[in-house]
């Protein structure tokens, strides 16, 4: 075996077209890796820009509270999901999914779903990262490389003198579409190690990243012997190979991706955001036990201090913004579940696409997926309870205001 | 010219003989029915369902009882955005930007609930659109009928005999042009189908025709450059493989590379980033709520002179009305620089993506065919200048109503007790100064000078790739 592949090798230096194409896969994976690194850094940097002027923008515009409620009104807290370390290789869903938000004490329900995304252009094309090229292209350039093996040396006159010579035709094929076929994979892999090394991304990450990428073009490889067994001249067979293609990276996608959003309708936005807004302003106009039962409901430990006096008492402004999260909560959870149902649906779906498979599976590893961006809006929800508890625990009990208890405001840690 | 349609007829007898060719036909002509079908099902409902949206929302934010006006400033109202008729054509970026905002006093929203967002993701082209299969499957199809057409002669051992007959290598690329040339007219009635309807749902004919043109350039262009490579390539296999890889580069690599590099090139911050800067610089206008903020002095001043008294209750006008009108006016022309800021840098990144046209005819039909639809960034871009008038409009007259229309001591005595709540409010009757909003797409003839770049480069790709095939015929030996 490794003397036929020797001797593969030193056929294939001089097979131009077959170098061409690996050539090409190399150069793409190096463009794909340095942008998606370029990119990924870019959002550190913009992260940690924004975490500076927030904290400062904190501190000023607390610098001149006089009470609690104002302090609470006044306080943004900036909550953003850092890119991970293998993110460089699949943007996913961070073009059309937004990574950072600055929320308040207000009802989340009116904050959470803002989305600062970038240019619309970016999303609806899509970026050139690894996990694209290795789901979409890699493929294709596999097809390029096998399609004509026997056919080539057909036309070249070769074939049956070749056949016969050799014992079995395995011996024949087999060493030279290997190498064809493990060429490929290190040409593209060579790129996204060096990327990971550089990025400090987990070995086991790493790994089960390149185990994508050769399992993916092994089913390929296996795709087009299958298909090369036909007997068809070799523009048939490339013909019929790119419809395979087409299929299974575009058209099974597309068809699964409108039964799967049919199949899963989400709640309409809209519903939500006008819902919420109705109940917190219609709380103005009733009686202020209309709010703080449903309230206290949630949080008996301040029923004592529930009893508004007052014509406007920041503790009542803070229950109405509490009770209309709680009463698009049910709505809320629906628009979440049918995300989360419509992503495993996809998951399900996928092992119908390899392309679809691998770029889920790339999205998987580098956490940039439905899945992590539904957890991210999880994160902000946890926090702004957190917040919520900070100051309903001095708001309530009337606790005299002193800016130094300030400093323990709870902080947003991207890691938990 | 008798000869050319000799050529082509013989040419359609082949295809129709080629289980290949027919079934690839059959195949991209379901898809295109079915994808449009769907996609007008789709935008139909939408359209409806937004409009309902809008009116809705117009009627509720109406029917609000008589308040205190600075609360309808925060109960604030809704602009939606409904997809233009050839939307059924080229949804374009709507999917991405989220159709509907919310509008309210002091603040600019962004456009929410994208559907990408909530969509199931199943990677990089799920989501088809009569749009993306005319950019990416149908050159497909033309290398597939085209790449032989050509070099077949060659192959068999006609092209000797015809050329001996006297015929030339332009007159035999003339007949195989008009056959690619018949297909291309074919695949168009689809396209052609779906503007007439978009007519009928009230497109103006000029911008419904320029796309159609549109794609028949970009159709042409792939005709061209698949016959230029059948003329001089002389091998089937090999003609295919490089008529494949300039798809791959055109189609799918040079579109997703210019993403990367237009990001990288320029950086436009987002919407939190800007905001930060700007918090920073509104602290020092003041805080609209608080009309006894320092930094309103002058403002008193000025406002008292006018009206020539010598304290805020003495004004005949209401003072925390006045102060919400300024501080709103000062704060919005704030809003407004960063925005537009912001929209500048995106709309500076899309142009250097449109220059990328010039690498490939796939960025170039796609850019045009959104611009021509009314769905690229830059209608996306209006739609948030045009809803921030909105939202400055109602927002100023509610402050104007607040200034004139509620007594300054019954507003500052409004929280002591129900009676004086019930007292500090003015006349349902004031909420009928929210003017109407119905977004609409811009007239044809801007969508049509916005796409003239693209549609110009679509124009230097034909001239080129027919010259290219010109030079390529002209040389034909056997």
């Amino acid at each position: 075996m490794l003397r036929s592949l020797t001797r593969e090798l030193r056929f294939l230096r001089r097979d131009r077209g077959a170098l061409f194409w690996l050539a090409l896969a190399f150069a793409l994976s190096v463009i794909a890796v340095s942008f998606g690194i370029a990119e990924v850094r870019e959002q550190r940097a913009t992260i940690a820009t924004l975490v500076e002027e927030d904290a400062a923008d904190r501190a000023n515009a607390l610098s001149t509270q006089q009470d609690w409620g104002g302090a609470a009104y006044y306080a943004f807290h900036l909550t953003y999901e850092p890119p991970s370390d293998f993110a460089f290789a699949a943007v996913g869903q961070r073009d059309t999914a937004p990574w950072k938000h600055r929320i308040k004490m207000l009802a989340l329900e009116g904050q959470i779903h803002e989305a600062d995304t970038r240019n619309a252009d970016f999303g609806l094309v899509g970026r050139f990262d690894f996990a694209f090229l290795t789901a979409s292209l890699a493929p294709l350039l596999l097809i390029l490389l096998l399609y004509d093996l026997r056919a080539s040396e057909r036309t070249a006159r070769r074939h049956d003198l070749l056949v016969a010579t050799v014992g079995s035709p395995r011996s024949l094929w087999l060493p030279r579409a290997t190498l064809r076929v493990l060429g490929l994979a290190i040409l593209l892999l060579i790129p996204l190690w060096v990327g990971a090394m550089i990025e400090g991304a987990s070995p086991g990450v790493v790994l089960q990243a390149s185990a994508i990428v050769i399992g993916a073009l092994l089913v390929w490889w296996l795709i087009v012997e299958l298909v090369s067994r036909i007997d068809a001249s070799p523009s048939v067979l490339l013909t019929s190979l790119i419809g395979l293609w087409l299929a299974l990276a575009i058209v099974v996608p597309a068809i699964s991706k409108a039964a799967i959003e049919a199949a899963n309708p989400v709640p309409d936005g809209g519903e939500i955001l006008l819902l919420q807004r109705e109940t917190v302003n219609d709380a103005w106009d009733l009686p202020k036990d209309d709010t703080m039962e449903p309230f206290v409901e949630q949080y008996p430990e301040w029923r004592e201090d529930s009893v508004i006096d007052e014509g406007f008492e920041w503790k009542w402004y803070y229950a109405f913004q509490q009770v209309g999260d709680q009463t698009v909560a049910p709505l809320a959870r629906q628009y979440r579940e049918a995300r989360l149902e419509r992503d495993r649906d996809a998951g399900l779906v996928s092992l119908l696409s390899p392309t679809s498979f691998v770029e889920r599976a790339f999205e998987k590893l580098a956490r940039t997926d439905a899945m992590a961006m539904v957890a991210y809006e999880d994160r902000i929800r946890d926090f702004h309870e957190d917040l919520r508890r900070f100051h309903y625990a001095l708001i309530f009990p009337k606790v005299e205001y002193d800016a130094a208890r300030l400093e323990d405001l709870p902080q947003y840690d991207p890691s938990r | 010219m008798s000869m050319a349609i000799r050529i082509a007829r013989e040419e359609w007898r082949l295809w129709l003989r080629s289980k290949v060719v027919v079934a690839a036909a059959l195949i991209i002509a379901v898809l295109l029915a079915a994808t449009s079908v769907l996609t007008i099902n789709r935008i139909a409902d939408e359209q409806v369902q937004r409009m309902e949206q809008q009116v809705a929302a117009e009627e509720t934010f109406f029917a609000q009882p008589d308040r205190h006006p600075h609360r309808m400033v925060h109960y604030g109202h809704y602009a939606f955005r409904p997809p233009p008729p050839l939307a059924v054509f080229e949804p374009g970026v709507d999917a991405v930007t989220g159709q509907s905002i919310f509008l309210e006093g002091h603040r600019q929203n962004s456009a929410m609930f994208a559907d990408t967002k909530a969509g199931a993701d199943l990677g990089g082209f799920a989501a088809l659109t009569p749009a993306s299969l005319y950019q990416l499957l149908l050159p497909l199809l033309l290398i597939v009928l085209g790449h032989a057409m050509f070099l077949r002669e060659r192959e068999s051992g006609t092209l000797a005999v015809l050329l001996a007959q006297g015929s030339s290598g332009t007159k035999l690329a003339l007949g195989k042009a008009t056959a690619l040339l018949s297909v291309i007219a074919i695949f168009m009635i689809p396209l052609i189908v779906v503007a007439a309807y978009s007519v009928t749902l009230g497109e103006s004919v000029l911008a419904a025709a320029s796309l159609v043109a549109g794609y028949f350039l970009y159709l042409c262009i792939w005709g061209a450059i698949v016959l230029a490579a059948s003329i001089l390539i002389r091998q089937r296999a090999i003609s295919l493989g490089a008529l494949v890889f300039v798809w791959l580069f055109a189609a799918l690599i040079v579109p997703r590379v210019a993403i990367n590099a237009s990001s990288a090139a320029i950086d436009a911050p987002g919407k939190i980033e800007s905001d930060l800067v700007m918090l920073a610089e509104q602290r020092k206008l003041g805080d609209g709520h608080n009309a006894a903020d320092p930094a309103f002095e002058q403002l008193q001043a000025q406002v008292l002179e006018q009206y020539d008294v010598e304290t805020i209750e003495e004004l005949p006008i209401n003072w925390r009305g006045v102060v919400a009108t300024y501080s709103e006016a000062e704060l919005t022309n704030l809003l407004n620089r960063f925005a537009e800021n912001r929209m500048a840098l995106e709309a500076g990144q899309s142009r250097l993506f449109d220059l990328f046209g010039l690498a490939s005819p796939t960025i170039a039909i796609a850019s045009s065919s959104r611009m021509l639809a009314g769905t690229d960034l830059a209608t996306h871009h209006r739609f948030l200048r045009e809803s921030e008038n909105l939202r400055f409009d109602f927002v100023q007259a509610l402050n104007q109503a607040h200034a004139t229309d509620l007594d300054y001591a019954l507003d500052m005595n409004r929280n002591n007790d129900a009676a004086s709540a019930e007292a500090a409010r003015i006349n349902a009757e004031s909420w009928q100064v929210l003017d109407e909003f119905r977004f609409q797409p811009d007239s044809a003839v801007d969508r049509l000078g916005r796409a003239r770049l693209p549609l110009g480069i679509l124009l230097l790709w034909l001239a080129i790739a027919s010259s290219f095939v010109v030079w390529a015929a002209r040389k034909v030996r056997v």
